[in-house]
């Protein structure tokens, strides 16, 4: 065995030479330290006791938020907090009496305030009073010499001043949890406010800005002496939205009300531009601008249909027959029907033995594509369905958007359903029945899509087969809109003529005298183009009255539609929950039309 | 030294299972100093948090409670076997650097950590592990009493070859602490007087002449950003001054714990990391600071009587790596708080809040108590 010893002492030796170098620079440092706190210890307690230097921070004022036409819908507005510094008090109930009588409160009040403080050391300051008016902070200011142990504390609050209308696309700031303060890497501190909902949380990092801060030297008394150093706040940037404030609130003054429950969606089919995006039931969003209330909080989370839910895109919806426009494409892209094919109705039929009914009872006769789409015939589509099947109508749902998330700068989409034999054995465990694609046929069944997705599938059959990306803030970077099925020039050719027959279908059903939305939306020169759809919530075996059935156990109404049919510039999607089918969205959207057009005069008579 | 010399004619002796002289004979006095400041690292992480919105006593125990398992694996595992195999964890470590910058997290401006799961680490620090031993190695191999240039110019370069990685992080910090890894165990190893002083004064000639002539002043304001890209905003006076305004408030007997004004004001910044000695000095004064100074040297000490008793020269040098390291950050972050040395990011072992730093020192606990462990085993 050879063991290596060699120059082992030379080793040892420098290790203990280190050693003793390590050593004795250790106790000169413990002797630096005997120098700062024994030699000048008195001097160094004296500064800490007085704390002469004082960092003060510096709010950066978050980025506001714009409509399109340049109008505030979100600005900071500064309150003023009374805060008590107990270690500088001579007397703390002479402070407390003082502080009761320029806030109007008793003493008694101020004294049991105190009694919540009792475990925060005394010299940190604590709220008094929040919100005073400026002649309190004034006297306050003025008794500075006798009290200085208050400081007036200016915090920024948001004013969001079209409150429930503009709720859930603005969304609303919070306390940042621990877990934002870690992600945040040192830009957060603990009771900053961050963006906890919509807009102001996706963009949250740009509207915060960056806090400055000052660094003063103060006296005894708390007198500021001098400034020591500043770094400047940076704030925010603002954002111009993409929405039309006008548009907005008609849209949420139309969903507004006890049982209005519901969403409208409008946005240029052209590149996605939201134009108004609303739903109800709503909230006010400057309830969360403060601290909110307890009592508030359990108001708004009691109430019937949740009103913090999104419903334009975290709810999903059958889209009944507005689906119609989906496999009207398909049939005539996938050359399954001929644009003048017929098919008699006699008011059901009979697939798979088992009969399925028109919502017509009398029937509408013989229907070629253009009427089944005016009249909504649903035997036509029944037929349809059944020669395309679910996997090829799940592929054109699929083109049209539905599936998947729309890539809107709101967080919490969701993504809908498109069904198919996959999809049945992934999550059912059960074989596709192929008489379920019969339901499918006119939107029934496990098909489910937000009200968000149904206006970017209109967007679709309305510009002519692009697939745009919804978005709310102008200039955010969303790819251009995508031509679907582009790699294939001839399956685009088929798809833009079928898409330009729908159109016609669909510019039928609101122009035409038999449409089914003729009565309730038809305006002239306006060049509408819609599709009705109706879900229903509960099975009836006799059809009854929407007004004699309970609000919960009402229809589902849709109406989406886009104009003028000729160069669409705005797509329109009305969804009343429980709205009695689709006379409950008609009428709004004809109100929105009006009011569109009276706005900017845009869509011209083709 | 077979083990790492296998190329050398052994005669046929029977392996032997490698055997403790009982447990009895691990170092008393380190193992004390390393408990003993984790412990005091705690209470003063826990007050320096108080005004925090996350207290961050529990994590730090959790770190804690990990290291001490760590301690016991690094130091059951025979130190030659690591030694044999430090070429292959010297290139893992040098892989994990060169992954950084594919798959790493950014924070702070620097992208020095890897996401595993829910944890992220420092490769860096696994890096410093590997080439204290492998550098022990190579240095224990060459069997001299006083090393000649080349293989000077060898180990300098083993060890700048991960050094350079992470300045280009960029890490100053994190690559500052492979100096005194590398001046450790040189000056160990056997540099010659001269060699050492006409080195040092070159390098501080060359660092002299290019600050003073060949810098314009933006650029040195540049460099002083560089090496502290953490420092406070207003400058790092406000930072120094802070500091010392904590310590020498806490004079003698200190003024309580969790009673420090200036700590708990949040006058001062990174008062649970590298600031942590200052809270320490507020509360419980010097008596506190010369206690844990104590510790250190106990620390320090007992280190280095395992290192002058270690039986082979790799074991004499893997202690001595180890801890160059621990007395660097020591000596470093003391000297930083009581206001000797300019403001970096440099935590002091065992007392600061940190998740890979404290693995790292009580990893380093471990390989130097396996080292004393094996003092009597023959392999």
């Amino acid at each position: 065995m050879k063991v290596v010893r060699e120059y082992r002492d030379d080793l040892v030796q420098r290790v203990r030479l280190l050693t003793y170098g390590v050593a004795g620079l250790l106790v000169l440092i413990a002797a630096g330290f005997w120098f700062v706190q024994i030699v000048q210890g008195d001097y160094y307690r004296e500064l800490a006791d007085n704390n002469r230097l004082r960092k003060l921070p510096i709010q950066a004022p978050r980025g506001l938020m714009l409509d399109r036409k340049g109008r505030i819908l979100v600005e900071n507005i500064p309150a003023y907090n009374l805060m008590i510094d107990r270690s500088r008090s001579a007397n703390l109930r002479r402070s407390l009496e003082f502080a009761g009588e320029v806030l109007g409160r008793p003493a008694a009040d101020m004294t049991a305030l105190m009694e919540r403080y009792r475990g925060t050391a005394d010299f940190k300051p604590v709220l008094v009073g929040e919100n005073l008016s400026l002649s309190q902070v004034a006297r306050i200011g003025v008794s500075n010499l006798e009290h200085p142990e208050f400081e007036v504390e200016v915090q920024n609050f948001r004013l969001y001043r079209h409150g429930a209308q503009t709720a859930h696309v603005l969304g609303y700031l919070g306390e940042a949890t621990t877990d934002e303060v870690e992600a945040a890497g040192g830009r957060l501190a603990g009771g900053d406010l961050v963006g906890k909902k919509g807009l102001e949380r996706r963009y949250d990092a740009q509207l915060r800005g960056r806090d400055g801060e000052r660094v003063v030297v103060v006296d005894s008394r708390g007198q500021l002496l001098e400034e020591y150093g500043k770094q400047p706040a940076v704030p925010g940037t603002n954002l111009t939205l993409t929405l039309d404030l006008d548009l907005q609130e008609e849209a949420a003054h139309w969903l507004d009300g006890p049982e209005k429950v519901g969403a409208i969606v409008a946005l240029d089919p052209r590149n996605g531009e939201i134009l108004a995006l609303v739903s109800s039931p709503s909230f006010n969003s400057n309830l969360f601008s403060r601290r909110l209330q307890a009592d508030d909080w359990k108001a708004l989370i009691e109430e019937p249909y949740n009103p913090l839910q999104d419903r334009a895109l975290q709810n999903t919806y059958s889209p009944g027959s507005t689906f119609k426009m989906v496999m009207a494409t398909a049939g005539l892209t996938e050359g399954v029907v001929g644009e003048h094919d017929r098919v008699f109705c006699p008011g059901y039929t009979v697939i798979y033995n088992h009969p399925f009914r028109c919502w017509r009872k009398e029937g509408h006769g013989s229907v070629d594509l253009h009427s089944a789409i005016e009249h909504s015939c649903d035997v036509y589509f029944y037929h349809l369905g059944q020669k395309l099947g679910i996997e090829r109508i799940a592929r054109y749902a699929r083109l049209f958007g539905l599936g998947s998330p729309t890539g809107v700068d709101v967080e919490g989409e969701k993504r809908g359903v498109v069904p198919d034999q996959a999809w049945s054995l992934l999550t059912r465990k059960a074989p596709w029945y192929p008489g379920e694609t019969i339901s499918v046929a006119i939107g029934q069944g496990p098909v489910l899509l937000t009200p968000l997705q149904m206006a970017v599938m209109t967007a679709v059959v309305a510009n002519g087969g692009k697939r745009v990306v919804p978005h709310l803030v102008r200039g955010a970077a969303v790819p251009p809109p995508q031509p679907v099925g582009a790699g294939d020039p001839e399956f685009r050719q088929r798809l833009e003529r079928a898409l330009g027959v729908v159109r016609q279908g669909l510019w039928a059903v609101v122009n035409d005298q038999g449409g089914t939305a003729y009565g309730t939306v038809h305006l002239d020169g306006a060049d509408i183009a819609g599709k009705t759809g109706s879900v229903q919530v509960v099975a009836q075996k006799v059809r009854t009255e929407a007004k004699n059935l309970p609000f919960q156990y009402r229809d589902h109404g849709w109406f989406t539609s886009f104009a003028p049919v000729a160069d669409p510039k705005i797509v329109l999607v009305v969804f009343a929950e429980h709205g009695g089918g689709s006379h409950g969205a008609t009428p709004i959207a004809k109100a929105l039309y009006e009011k569109y057009l009276a706005l900017d005069r845009r869509p011209q008579p083709s | 030294m077979r083990s790492i010399s296998r190329s050398i004619a052994v005669p046929n002796l029977p392996e032997e299972k490698p055997r403790f002289r009982a447990l009895s004979s691990i170092d008393g006095g380190l193992v004390l100093a390393a408990l003993c400041l984790a412990l005091i690292g705690l209470a003063t992480v826990h007050s320096a948090s108080s005004e925090m919105t996350v207290d961050y006593l529990p994590r730090q125990a959790a770190w804690i409670g990990l290291g001490v398992i760590l301690l016991v694996l690094a130091m059951a595992i025979d130190y030659h076997v690591l030694l044999d195999f430090s070429l292959v964890l010297y290139l893992l470590g040098l892989a994990s650097l060169v992954a950084v910058f594919f798959i790493g997290v950014k924070r702070g401006g620097a992208t020095c950590w890897i996401q595993v799961g829910p944890w992220q680490f420092q490769p860096s620090e696994l890096a410093k592990l590997a080439t204290a031993l492998f550098l022990a190695r190579f240095l224990a191999g060459l069997n001299r009493r006083i090393l000649d240039l080349p293989q000077i110019a060898a180990a300098i370069g083993l060890v700048a070859l991960p050094m350079l990685l992470i300045v280009v992080e960029p890490d100053m910090g994190g690559a500052a602490m492979f100096a005194p890894l590398l001046a450790g165990m040189l000056l160990v190893a056997g540099v010659r007087w001269r060699l050492l002083l006409i080195s040092t004064l070159l390098v501080a000639v060359a660092v002299a002449g290019l600050w003073s002539f060949g810098m314009k002043p933006y650029q040195r304001q540049r460099v002083i950003t560089f090496l502290q890209p953490e420092s406070d905003p207003l400058g790092a006076g406000y930072q120094v001054r802070q500091s010392k305004i904590a310590v020498g408030s806490g004079e003698l007997m200190g003024k309580g714990y969790m009673q420090g004004t200036q700590s708990q004001l949040r006058f001062l910044p990174a008062r649970h990391t590298d600031f942590i000695m200052a809270v320490l000095a507020e509360e419980w004064g010097f008596l506190g600071v010369a206690t844990v100074i104590g510790f250190y040297i106990l620390f320090i000490v007992s280190g280095a009587r395992i290192a002058m008793r270690a039986r082979d020269r790799a074991g004499i040098l893997l202690v001595v790596g180890l801890l160059s390291v621990f007395c660097f950050h020591v000596l470093y972050n003391s000297a930083m708080v009581v206001g000797f040395l300019p403001i970096t990011g440099i935590p002091i072992p065992f007392l600061s809040y940190g998740g890979t730093f404290i693995l790292f020192n009580f990893v380093a606990t471990g390989l130097i108590l396996g080292v004393d462990l094996r003092r009597y085993v023959n392999r």
